[in-house]
């Protein structure tokens, strides 16, 4: 016998529990990449039951299945093409219509589906009932009750699935009724596409061609133009019948006709008093309230990062210097162990102590809040601060990443809708001072100068990405896009799914920084151990003693803070020979101010380059790059003239 | 920016107070230095429930002419104060 092989596929909307199935479904068996060329993540994984090799396929999350996104456009194109042997529709009970919108659209698909019908335990809070066989016979499609956070419903969900694939006995799902005039019109449309060939069913691409879908119209257009030019003639018809555009129009009635399905299957005995959620979610977005409470939550976020990354990554450096002497002795000669220890090995613990301290508890953190809900209330209250540059309330949670680590940042730059937001807002978090530039700003310009001059730092970090963040926005080509988020209720995370999606990031963070860590300190080592670093800091002379009037020695910590940021500044009592830079001769305040400015803005450090190259392209990565350094010199340049000038030292 | 239609008592989703419940009756795309086009807001906003016909209600605008937060079709959404105001509506008698 040979190994049946099944292809199960999820989709539905954001936030209604999909990637907890598929976690269930999959376990650790995943494999997260990108669709063939696009920016859009592509999560796979592989299930066995009863003597099937499963193969399921998560796919993004979306409200509809237009061309406006490229995730709606990858699902739809994979849907079609690839024909999955069922797909699975996650429906959340507790939004059903819309819900159901989508689950509409799927069947215009004509795509064997069953539904699982999850949060119910959500929907049962707020007051709705649901009849589950009656929505079956109103989808002609089975439904699944699920509670997915608690595993409920999971079971019987895969069984159902697996029936259906045996018995072939995909019950016709029902297709949306358009209004007769509608109706009449999409059958004369549908009557000539029946006429070529192509991937979409013929009533699907008829309709699809009424609402102007771009990517249909354009391939039906490369086949039989007449076609297109007749249902554009046909669309016009309809928006002087009803007054409203095509498109409205169908979107319109297929609402209502999910609208129906969902009044029709579900009661609601609303609950007396509000719910705790509902509570909180008041509290959290108030118009004033809103903000101290959002303020309080990320500093008690950020310090626990802090304090907890600061002494486990303390811990781990002990660990490893700890091991140096008995490495020593491996290696013979002095050359080789230098190399080897100096640039492969301490690469590797440079990562490993920005990973595990930092951004392993910040991912977990970050999620939770996601999942929770609160991050979209956080988006909501800095939707206004946001526009100010251009960009809209969901860019702020890539900004406040960036406080921890630009690398998760700039790889979240992938929430904002288009290319365009995501290169500006990926820009804009690389000046934001992450955990090791603010080792250097606490370390140098608070220990040694006190905490009102690092607070005037930071006023002035977050004054320059205002004002490039306002300059940029003007000078990309492009619109800005507004903020249409939906706010789900708040929910307890499901712990499992977190600790996942963490584990996956993780990999994902080590598998692009590493490898640039590594190579990078391997570059230097080599530098050094050839005594190259003093001529570099040499050549390097012009622009950091006499425009900025540092010590010539700054030259080389700032090669060695491209790795990491805070190596600035252990490289700088290195080489001083001293951690009390107050005792350094020609090392003033002004110069520590100078100093830690450039360290602030002067390069994205090797890890984040490799992000930026990763999600946009070499030749961005680099603008940015280069950029920044011209620009960090120049501020850096400016600030010693000024602080010189007015004499405040 | 708020244009009053006296034909149609047309009135922008933002000048609804909070808590108010209205008929959406258009989005108009377009207006204002033809910005929206692009990226579609407009399918997007329909894709999201808002279709003409729907009742809409404002639960609350957040501070300094900021994002609305609005009840449509039972679910709760977060719009930019700047698309909301090319979403028109009427209410209810």
């Amino acid at each position: 016998m040979t190994k049946k092989k099944l292809v199960i596929a999820l989709a539905g909307n954001a936030n209604v529990g999909k990637s907890v199935i598929f976690n269930y479904l999959t376990g650790l068996h995943q494999h997260i990449g990108n669709w063939p060329g696009k920016t859009v993540e592509r999560a796979e994984g592989t299930l066995h039951f009863k003597g099937y090799t499963i193969d399921i396929v998560d796919l993004p999350g979306i409200y509809s299945l237009s061309t406006y996104s490229l995730e709606e456009l990858v699902s739809r194109k994979y849907i079609a093409v690839e024909r999955p042997d069922i797909v699975i529709n996650i429906v959340d009970a507790s939004v059903l219509e819309r819900n159901l919108f989508f689950t509409l659209q799927l069947m215009e698909l004509e795509t064997p589906i069953i539904i699982a019908l999850n949060q119910m335990d959500i929907a049962k809070k707020k007051g709705l009932e649901i009849d589950t066989e009656k929505l079956e016979n109103l989808l002609g499609a089975p439904v699944i009750p699920t509670v997915a956070i608690k595993g409920t419903g999971i079971f019987q969900l895969l069984e159902k699935a697996i029936e259906v694939i045996e018995k072939r006995q995909i019950a016709k799902p029902i297709m949306v009724k358009y209004g007769e005039e509608v109706e009449e019109r999409i059958d004369k449309v549908t009557s000539m596409v029946d006429q070529i060939q192509f991937w979409y069913p013929p009533r699907y691409v008829a309709i699809k061609l009424l609402e102007g879908d771009e990517e249909i119209a354009r391939e039906v257009g490369k086949i039989d133009p007449q076609i297109v030019a007749t249902a554009k003639e046909i669309a016009d018809e309809i928006e002087n019948l009803h007054g409203h555009s095509c498109p409205t129009v169908i979107t319109s009635e297929r609402y209502e006709a999910a609208g129906c399905i969902a009044r029709e299957a579900q009661k609601l005995v609303p609950p007396k008093k509000p719910q705790v959620e509902e509570r909180l979610h008041a509290l959290t977005t108030h118009k004033i309230m809103g903000y101290p409470v959002m303020i309080l939550s990320l500093l008690l976020v950020f310090y626990s990062i802090f304090t907890f990354g600061g002494y486990s990554s303390e811990l781990l450096n002990n660990f490893f210097y700890g091991l140096k002497p008995h490495f020593a002795s491996l290696f013979g000669t002095e050359i080789v162990r230098e190399l080897v220890w100096g640039g492969l090995i301490e690469g590797v613990i440079a990562g490993v102590t920005i990973a595990l301290p930092y951004i392993l508890p910040f991912y977990v953190i970050l999620y939770l809040l996601e999942d929770s809900g609160y991050l979209s209330r956080i988006a909501f209250l800095m939707d206004n601060v946001m526009h100010k540059i251009g960009l809209h309330g969901k860019a702020f949670i890539p900004l406040m990443l960036g406080y921890g680590c630009n690398v998760p940042a700039c790889l979240g730059c992938r929430i904002m809708e288009t290319e365009r937001e995501r290169l500006l807002a990926a820009f804009i978090t690389t000046l934001v001072p992450c955990a090791a530039r603010t080792v250097i700003i606490l370390g140098l310009v608070g220990a040694f100068m006190g905490v009102q001059w690092a607070l005037m730092l930071y006023i002035l970090n977050l004054m320059v990405i205002f004002a490039l963040g306002r300059i940029a926005f003007k000078i990309l080509p492009g619109e800005p896009t507004a903020l249409i988020m939906e706010m789900h209720d708040y929910r307890v995370p499901h712990l499992k799914t977190v600790l996942k999606q963490t584990w996956f990031r993780l990999a994902e963070f080590i598998k692009i920084a590493f490898p640039l860590i590594i190579v990078g300190s391997l570059a230097i080592k080599l530098a050094e151990v050839f005594g190259l670093l003093e001529p570099v800091a040499n050549v390097l002379s012009p622009v950091t003693v006499t425009w900025l009037g540092l010590p010539a020695i700054t030259g080389i910590t700032l090669i060695f803070g491209v790795l990491r940021k805070e190596l600035t500044l252990i490289m700088l009592a290195t080489l001083f020979e001293t951690t009390d830079f107050a005792s350094v001769t020609g090392f003033g305040p002004v110069q520590m101010i100078v100093f830690t400015i450039v360290t602030m803005f002067y390069i994205p450090c090797i890890a984040t380059i490799a992000a930026l190259v990763k999600e946009f392209s070499w030749k961005k990565a680099l603008f940015i790059t280069v950029f920044e350094i011209v620009f960090a010199i120049i501020v850096g340049g400016v600030a010693l003239r000024v602080l010189t000038l007015t004499g405040w030292f | 920016m708020e244009r009053h239609n006296p034909k149609t008592l047309e009135i922008p989703l933002t000048a609804l107070k909070d808590g108010e419940t209205a008929i959406l009756t258009s989005i108009k795309a377009g207006h204002g230095r033809g910005r929206g086009r692009g990226w579609g807001f407009e399918k997007r906003l329909m894709d999201m429930g808002l279709t003409p016909g729907t009742k809409v209600t404002v639960v609350k605008s957040a501070l300094f002419h900021g994002p609305l937060e609005i009840l449509v079709r039972g679910s709760r959404l977060a719009l930019g104060r700047g698309m909301a105001e090319r979403i028109f509506v009427e209410r209810k008698k």
